[in-house]
């Protein structure tokens, strides 16, 4: 077993990649970090101000693979002999190789749903029986942030991984799944709404009447020393690492944030030594998380951190469809019809409404799925889900203060980007409070995440220093592509 | 509240223009609806040329640039002149780009016509397997829209222009032909003296203040593309293909790849980025620097592009309105005509006359129906 296997892998996929030289032990269709972190390695890459960096928490992960330069190391699975180098941010691959080979595809469908958890899954067991429906899913795998956790939840009878694969070998063939597939947007074309896909490098047009936004929450990231240091691990990914790959995010660690109980179960699970550390100040080590420091001067001597903190509803794919924003239960929220709907034929389910558990979610997507089932002229209750979720009032987030006092606010990364405490809080000092020109002047919320995981924080940051309402705050809207894509995908000819 | 001059519109004409009005002494004040620099110039794409294909506009730009330089070096603003290269790619287009250099030459902007290996030398990146020449002038040069007109505004400020953000104009009160005062959201300020430097709003406030002539401004939406960040001074100049739907691209200065092509919306006051120019910019770009196909796209975004039937501006006064001024209309490259365009006004205003052509870009031309040669617009 490598030094942080739960358990023993599968020996008949067992090969051999190299890293910076080195050979490791992998096992094939691990997860190119993954494969690192079983084998003790967490720093993998390096931004563009040179500090180094992980992949489990925010930021890309450009690696060099097999010769070729930035790769993104989160979607690279292992491979026999494959070899890995570490990589600058800024450097790319000057020789391309031109492949016409792919055209466009297209797909027509009744709905477009977006987003694999438990909401949209929800969403397509109403729809399936009468409309076609494509499920679109980032991940390799349906079920979202629901999958990742090992224990029962409230409202569903079975583990969760039982659930969700009880539940999505019901899919009928109206309903056509696309995994390992990102969204770029959605575009009012007038007849239809057009959501290109990308698979692969493959693109893809669906055309839908009605679109489902079941695109979730993103994790609240903490603010401390070095909190995006190689060690540091945002829930859903310790979570990934653990019940999905079998890898613990290390042999002691310690759990920040204000919701420790999201993962001490899972970590006791396991046996995997740890302390909760509700006041962290500042990481430090070499190449990796060493020790923990917190706002009283004690000393954690710790190989991974987790934060393990509240979820707030990813605004992104909201605004970016021309839905407006709503300040309540401590985040932003979409404004919603009565139907759920941001505008006519856009519908919002799960945790991207506020944060709530898994089974109100999944009550949720049915709920949507009848409202459109009842739009095209079927027989549907939304009725019955709605009475049920509204037993469900959603979590609210306690306001959070940012410690600025003793810390030292350059080390403390706001944004993937090298965007840190200290040269945002320098421009609201100036008494700049409109967002839109925070971000111009700070590269807040123009890097790779598009203020997915910073946003937040950066208004958060203007209320506390100015006083302005949380509510009064004008968040800049998202602009497509709501993810990453890699130009050659999009460049094809017809 | 009152100021002697009242400028409408805080972007970078309107700043520039406040800046240079201030710095000969003159009682001026800026009405911005938003924030400084919030209107296209907050959406521009950095370029500054002096590659154009009439006397006017090079002579202009020649202007301009040695402001640009001058402020830059004074305020602290990053202007670099790294240089525009127009890629060509038959001998109709070489024919056409010499005679806009002779033109360029005339008026001492030193561009030349080089070859494919020189313009890969200059951009090792290029695909110039088709390309047969390119215009090169190395004194062109880029920089950014919202820190310029940021240093202009604040020694605008510190010469006594007063700048007034989230105060929109509603109307222009006029007594006999002569303006009294600007009604804004915040109240009323008296004034005897107004430009509209709104450039894609110009329409609206020309009809508060009934201006009697047709200025045909129209908004279009134009949209741009920006890379992830990669090492810098990879692509340094801002590189242009006509061939390639009227392309730009160059490198910004944290270091991604800021790019268009001229695919028009409009006219729409609408902003949002549509799919089309996402497939139409990334077959184009790549096809001028392949290994762009490599690269992620964090973000695309639309501006408006104030656009009149020859692609020139509307800078000068409205004799029936005294005292009103228009500097407006940009038509995709008011960016980097802002200091002359300033230099210009403000000669204009202070002492009814000028040194630069400013004839060129009379408001009365439409409405006499003397259109000029079609600026070259680029994206």
């Amino acid at each position: 077993m490598r030094p942080l296997d739960l358990y023993e892998k599968d020996a008949s996929k067992k090969v051999t990649i190299y890293f910076e030289g080195k050979a490791l032990e992998a096992y094939e269709g691990e997860k190119l970090p993954v494969a690192l972190l079983a084998n003790g390695i967490y720093w993998i890459t390096t931004s563009l101000q040179g500090r180094k960096r992980g992949a489990f928490t925010f930021g890309p992960l450009p690696v060099i693979v097999n010769g070729v330069k930035n790769i993104n190391g989160r979607k690279t699975l292992v491979k026999d002999g494959m070899r890995i180098e570490r990589q600058n941010y800024g450097e790319f691959q000057e020789t391309v190789e031109i492949d016409e080979s792919k055209g466009v595809l297209r797909e027509v469908v009744d709905v477009a749903i977006i987003g694999g958890g438990i909401a949209g899954i929800g969403a397509t067991l109403e729809l399936q029986e009468y409309l076609t429906v494509a499920l679109i899913e980032e991940r390799g795998w349906l079920g979202g942030l629901m999958s990742l956790k090992s224990t029962q939840q409230e409202g569903f009878e079975e583990e969760p991984k039982k659930v969700i694969k009880e539940l999505t070998s019901q899919f009928n063939d109206n309903v056509n799944v696309f995994k390992g597939t990102i969204a770029l947007g959605v575009f009012d074309e007038g007849e239809y709404f057009l959501v290109p896909v990308v698979k692969k490098d493959q693109l893809i047009e669906i055309m839908a009447k009605r679109v489902v936004l079941a695109t979730g929450a993103v994790e609240n990231i903490l603010l401390f020393e070095n909190n995006e240091f190689p060690g540091v691990f945002r829930l859903d990914f310790a979570l990934e690492v653990i019940n999905k790959w079998g890898v613990a995010p290390g042999k002691r660690v310690a759990v920040v944030g204000r919701k420790p109980e999201r993962i001490t179960p899972e970590l006791e699970k396991c046996n995997i030594e740890y302390i909760v550390v509700p006041n962290p100040k500042r990481v430090e080590g070499e190449e990796k998380v060493e020790r923990l420091i917190d706002t009283n001067g004690n000393v954690y001597e710790v190989d991974a951190v987790i934060v393990s903190d509240y979820r707030l509803p990813d605004i992104n794919p909201i605004t970016q469809a021309g839905g407006k924003l709503k300040f309540k239960w401590g985040y932003y929220v979409p404004v919603l019809d009565e139907q759920n709907r941001i505008r006519d034929g856009i519908y919002v389910a799960g945790s991207a409404n506020g944060i709530k558990p898994h089974y109100a979610n999944y009550l949720e997507g049915k709920l949507v799925g009848a409202y459109i089932l009842r739009e095209f002229g079927y027989e549907a209750t939304p009725a019955v889900y709605r009475e049920k979720l509204e037993e469900y009032e959603p979590e609210p987030m306690p306001m959070q203060r940012i410690e600025f006092k003793d810390m030292n606010l350059e080390d403390v990364q706001i944004c993937g980007c090298d965007v840190n405490l200290k040269k945002v809080d320098d421009v609201v000092k100036k008494g700049i409070t409109d967002l839109q020109i925070v971000k111009r002047l700070t590269h807040l919320a123009m890097g790779f995440c598009q203020g997915r995981f910073c946003l937040f924080n950066g208004a958060l940051l203007v209320s506390q220093r100015t006083g302005i309402d949380m509510a009064k705050i004008d968040l800049p809207v998202a602009r497509p592509p709501l993810k990453n894509v890699r130009v050659k995908a999009l460049a094809k000819g017809e | 509240m009152k100021g002697d001059i009242v400028i409408i519109g805080g972007g970078i004409t309107g700043i520039a223009l406040a800046h240079e009005l201030a710095r000969r002494g003159e009682d001026v004040v800026v009405l911005e609806k938003r924030f400084i620099g919030s209107g296209s110039t907050f959406r521009c794409g950095t370029g500054i040329r002096q590659q154009f294909n009439d006397e006017a506009n090079v002579q202009v730009m020649k202007r301009s640039v040695e402001l640009w330089k001058k402020y830059s070096e004074e305020y602290g603003f990053p202007f670099k002149q790294t240089g525009y290269l127009f890629l060509l790619y038959s001998e109709e287009e070489i024919n056409q780009f010499k005679e806009n250099i002779s033109i360029q030459n005339r008026f001492g902007v030193p561009t030349r016509l080089i070859t494919p290996e020189e313009a890969k030398e200059i951009v090792p990146l290029l695909d110039v397997s088709e390309v047969m020449a390119a215009s090169w002038n190395p004194t062109d040069g880029k920089a950014d829209p919202f820190h310029a007109t940021t240093a202009f505004a604040l020694h605008a400020q510190e010469m006594g222009a007063k700048i007034y953000e989230y105060t929109e104009v509603k109307d222009i009160i006029i007594e006999k032909g002569e303006i009294k005062g600007v009604k804004t959201n915040k109240g009323i300020i008296k004034t005897g003296i107004v430009i509209n430097a709104t450039n894609a709003w110009a329409k609206l406030i020309n009809a508060m203040a009934k201006v009697p002539i047709r200025i045909p401004i129209e908004p279009y939406k134009h949209q741009a593309i920006i890379t992830q960040p990669i090492k810098k001074n990879t692509i340094n100049p801002m590189v242009i293909s006509f061939r390639y739907k009227d392309s730009y691209l160059t490198q910004t200065d944290h270091g991604g790849i800021i790019g268009g092509v001229g695919y028009e919306v409009g006219p729409t006051y609408d902003l949002s980025p549509s799919y089309t120019f996402l497939r139409e910019v990334t077959a184009y770009l790549s096809k001028i620097v392949p290994a762009i196909r490599e690269l992620l796209i964090l973000r695309t975004w639309a501006g408006y592009y104030a656009k009149t039937p020859d692609s020139n501006p509307a800078i000068g006064r409205i004799n029936e309105i005294d005292e009103y001024y228009i500097a407006a209309g940009f038509s995709g490259h008011g960016f980097m005509m802002a200091p002359a365009v300033a230099e210009m006004l403000s000669d204009l205003i202070t002492k009814g006359k000028t040194s630069l052509p400013i004839e060129w870009y009379d408001p009365y031309r439409f409405e006499r129906g003397e259109l000029r040669q079609k600026a070259l617009q680029m994206g």
